[in-house]
């Protein structure tokens, strides 16, 4: 077995797809991974790709015009999970797409494509659940700034939400996990940032309670009802693991 | 008369006007999909967006508080009642406006909803909700969601201006029958109720016709493919009479805005009053069809007065009542089940053990079990353990292969309830006899656990050295 191994971002990752397709090995013979891999097995070939524009654009160009555009949406969302398998299940959704057109995605007869339409809704499931856990602070009073870590690499759509929700405030996104943030300045376009360690430092403490975070705590409190107290309800909703940053999940005396 | 406690901090206020809100049920931030502008703050997302949930499990999605608790009315089941000693406090306009604008910008809510308790007039209090709205709206350029309740008995001019600055308006109908009504809630009247409520609608439905969308509310997809819907064109009867239209009232003409374009709601409270399950689903269907309500909601009543009339304060609130009726809203929202195919007047409660698509299922075993592969969508949607998710992909796929039971389990059917009621390739999954008593004894089972758990809530918990020895 050939192993396939590059970069987590969306260039590296499209380049690998084009390697390991150029080949010529067989699409059985070969295996898609992102780096760091886990797990190293003795028998398996281990071959690392580097980012090449060309080679990345020209498989985003196959699936879009020989797909359709829509097939190239849901690979760049699939491709954003953080599941381990994310990659090799959709070279393997690739293969069957462009053998079977468009509509290879209802056919739910082959396990890759379920396998796909999984990681495709977890995806989407923590974009959302991050459009609505996500807690600005506001800093100076200029400026909001959010904080958190999510599995997948979401911030770019989460983002791109709040782009629509808040136009005209300078605002800030910061993945902690990633160590990437999108920066908004008000009224104009906002943009990426990979963060530096320095930068990750200096942004480490942001999260300080005014007058807003206490009300909203308090409100947050009195909200529920004492008579209908369903903890593992609210669990379900809202899970330990998002709570990191949530102003009202937080002990101010920390 | 009532003493305006004067220097109340606003996180005082916010906590007494939060609890008195935090009955109303109500809490969504659907129906309207609209961009964000340059200089304005906010859009609003057509899903609806749940920003947080409390300790009981219902989601915090607006900023819900009343305008005040002051209240001249006294209605029996109400907190806030007149004859009731409680903390009293007020909002200024400014305070509910910072509060939102500055929530908002945290993303700690989605929008604001507010209600108010009826200080000197129904129509002296609608002003001044319209007047913060207004302000919110103009002055701190809010765009994002606004519900607002309307209060009955309040002139049209008011409706109006409600409707032209929020998106959705709702009147709490609190009971199916007038008789309850007129026994807890000596104040109102369903007239007072009814009549804006018929207003609103044809407003609205103006106004989504001269945007050039169809009269009424969109519904979820699935029900264009259903002949039974309740929603379904054809099946609906006109009300007969001419449209009546609210005045067009707002003098700005810089703010133009589409009228309540999330549609309306209502909410009626359960176990106060002695309506049946029935009496109240049929109420809901005839709201949903002649009123075109985007959504009725159920408030299971939590007792909070000493009250003979009413159930005693430590009463288990009803929770598997809410819990059933909110299932069978659903079977008719996305189903395409109608009211009197869920319950009849000689069976007016649901059952306690199944849950009502169980149960018609249970009652209708001569259709079942059904072909997945061949089966109408219709069809698919009335087993239980199948939702409009599931039935759509079931559909979509069966036309490129034959579909087994592992694939429909990962597609989303949930087999411990669908597997009586479905063949895949001329197969059951077990051999089970399709038999009523055998399957309803398997099913009661599957559901016993949920019912139970509903009910005993907070009766029973997890053991936990931590907790209740406060040890470590």
């Amino acid at each position: 077995m050939y192993i396939y191994t590059c970069n987590p971002d969306h260039e590296s990752m499209l380049t690998c797809i084009y390697e390991a397709w150029a080949s010529g090995k067989g699409h059985g013979n070969v295996k898609l991974c992102v780096e760091p891999v886990e797990q190293f097995r003795l028998f398996d070939e281990y071959i690392h790709v580097d980012a090449e524009e060309t080679k990345a654009e020209s498989v985003s160009r196959s699936i879009w015009h020989k797909i359709s555009p829509q097939m190239y949406w849901e690979i760049s969302y699939a491709l954003l999970s953080f599941e381990e398998d994310a990659l090799d299940t959709a070279y393997r959704v690739l293969i069957l797409g462009f053998h079977f057109g468009a509509r290879v995605l209802d056919m739910v007869q082959y396990r890759e494509v379920i396998r796909f339409r999984e990681i495709r809704k977890l995806v989407s499931r923590e974009v959302h659940s991050f459009r609505e856990f996500l807690r600005f602070y506001c800093v100076n009073e200029t400026v909001y700034v959010a904080h958190f870590e999510p599995r997948s690499r979401v911030l770019m759509p989460v983002a791109s939400y709040f782009t629509e929700r808040m136009p005209s405030e300078n605002w800030m996104i910061i993945d902690d996990v990633h160590r990437e943030a999108i920066v908004h300045p008000r009224d104009e376009e906002c943009y990426m940032r990979i963060l530096s360690e320095e930068e990750v430092f200096a942004l480490a403490d942001t999260e300080q309670e005014d007058a807003y975070t206490r009300l909203w705590r308090n409100y947050f409190h009195t909200m529920g009802i004492a008579q209908r107290k369903n903890p593992a309800c609210q669990m379900n909703h809202f899970p330990l693991w998002m709570r990191k940053h949530v102003t009202e999940f937080r002990n101010p005396d920390e | 008369m009532y003493t305006i406690r004067t220097g109340m901090t606003t996180e005082e206020k916010l906590e007494i006007l939060a609890d008195a809100a935090k009955y109303d049920v109500a809490c969504t931030s659907s129906g309207v999909e609209r961009k964000g502008k340059k200089g304005m703050l906010g859009n609003c997302s057509a899903a609806g967006i749940c920003h947080t949930f409390a300790s009981d499990g219902r989601c915090i999605s607006l900023l819900k508080i009343l305008m005040t608790n002051h209240c001249i009315y006294d209605c029996r089941y109400c907190i806030n009642r007149c004859s009731n000693d409680v903390p009293r406090a007020a909002f200024t306009p400014e305070e509910i406006c910072d509060l939102t604008i500055e929530f908002y910008k945290r993303n700690y809510i989605e929008g604001l909803f507010l209600s108010s308790g009826i200080v000197k007039s129904p129509g002296h209090t609608m002003e001044l909700m319209c007047q913060v709205l207004y302000k919110l709206r103009t002055e701190y350029e809010f765009n994002g969601y606004i519900h607002i309740k309307a209060i009955p008995g309040v002139p049209d001019e008011l409706i109006a201006k409600a409707g032209y600055l929020a998106d959705r308006v709702s009147i709490n109908m609190e009971f199916a029958g007038e008789d309850s009504l007129k026994k807890f809630a000596p104040n109102k009247n369903f007239k007072t109720i009814m009549n804006p409520m018929e207003k609103i609608s044809d407003t609205i439905a103006l106004h989504r016709l001269a945007s050039g969308k169809d009269a009424r509310l969109e519904r979820s997809t699935g029900n264009r493919y259903l002949e039974n819907s309740i929603f379904n064109v054809k099946r609906l009867e006109e009300r007969g009479v001419g449209r009546k239209e609210l005045p067009v009232s707002l003098s700005n003409g810089n703010l133009r805005r589409s009228f309540a374009p999330a549609g309306q709601s209502t909410q009626m409270i359960i176990g106060a009053g002695n309506e049946t399950d029935y009496e109240l689903l049929q109420t809901t269907q005839k709201l949903y069809q002649n009123y075109d309500l985007k959504r009725v909601f159920y408030s299971a009543y939590v007792p909070l007065n000493e009250d003979a009339l009413l159930p005693a304060i430590g009463t288990p609130v009803p929770l598997l009542r809410e819990h059933r009726l909110y299932q069978a809203d659903w079977l008719l929202r996305y189903y395409g089940f109608q009211a009197d195919e869920l319950l009849t007047e000689e069976k007016p409660d649901f059952n306690e053990q199944l849950d009502p698509k169980c149960d018609w299922a249970l009652r209708h075993l001569n259709l079942f079990p059904i072909e997945i592969m061949t089966a109408s969508f219709e069809m698919l949607l009335r087993v239980p353990g199948i939702g409009p998710t599931s039935a759509k992909r079931i559909v979509q796929s069966r036309r490129y292969g034959t579909l087994n039971y592992e694939q429909l389990k990962k597609m989303g059917v949930v087999l411990k309830r669908a597997h009586y009621f479905i063949t895949s390739g001329g197969r059951m999954m077990y051999k089970v006899p399709i038999e009523e008593q055998y399957i309803t004894k398997e099913l009661t089972v599957v559901n016993r656990k949920e019912s139970w758990e509903i009910v005993h809530r907070n009766q029973y918990h997890q053991m936990s050295l931590f907790d209740d020895y406060a040890i470590g």
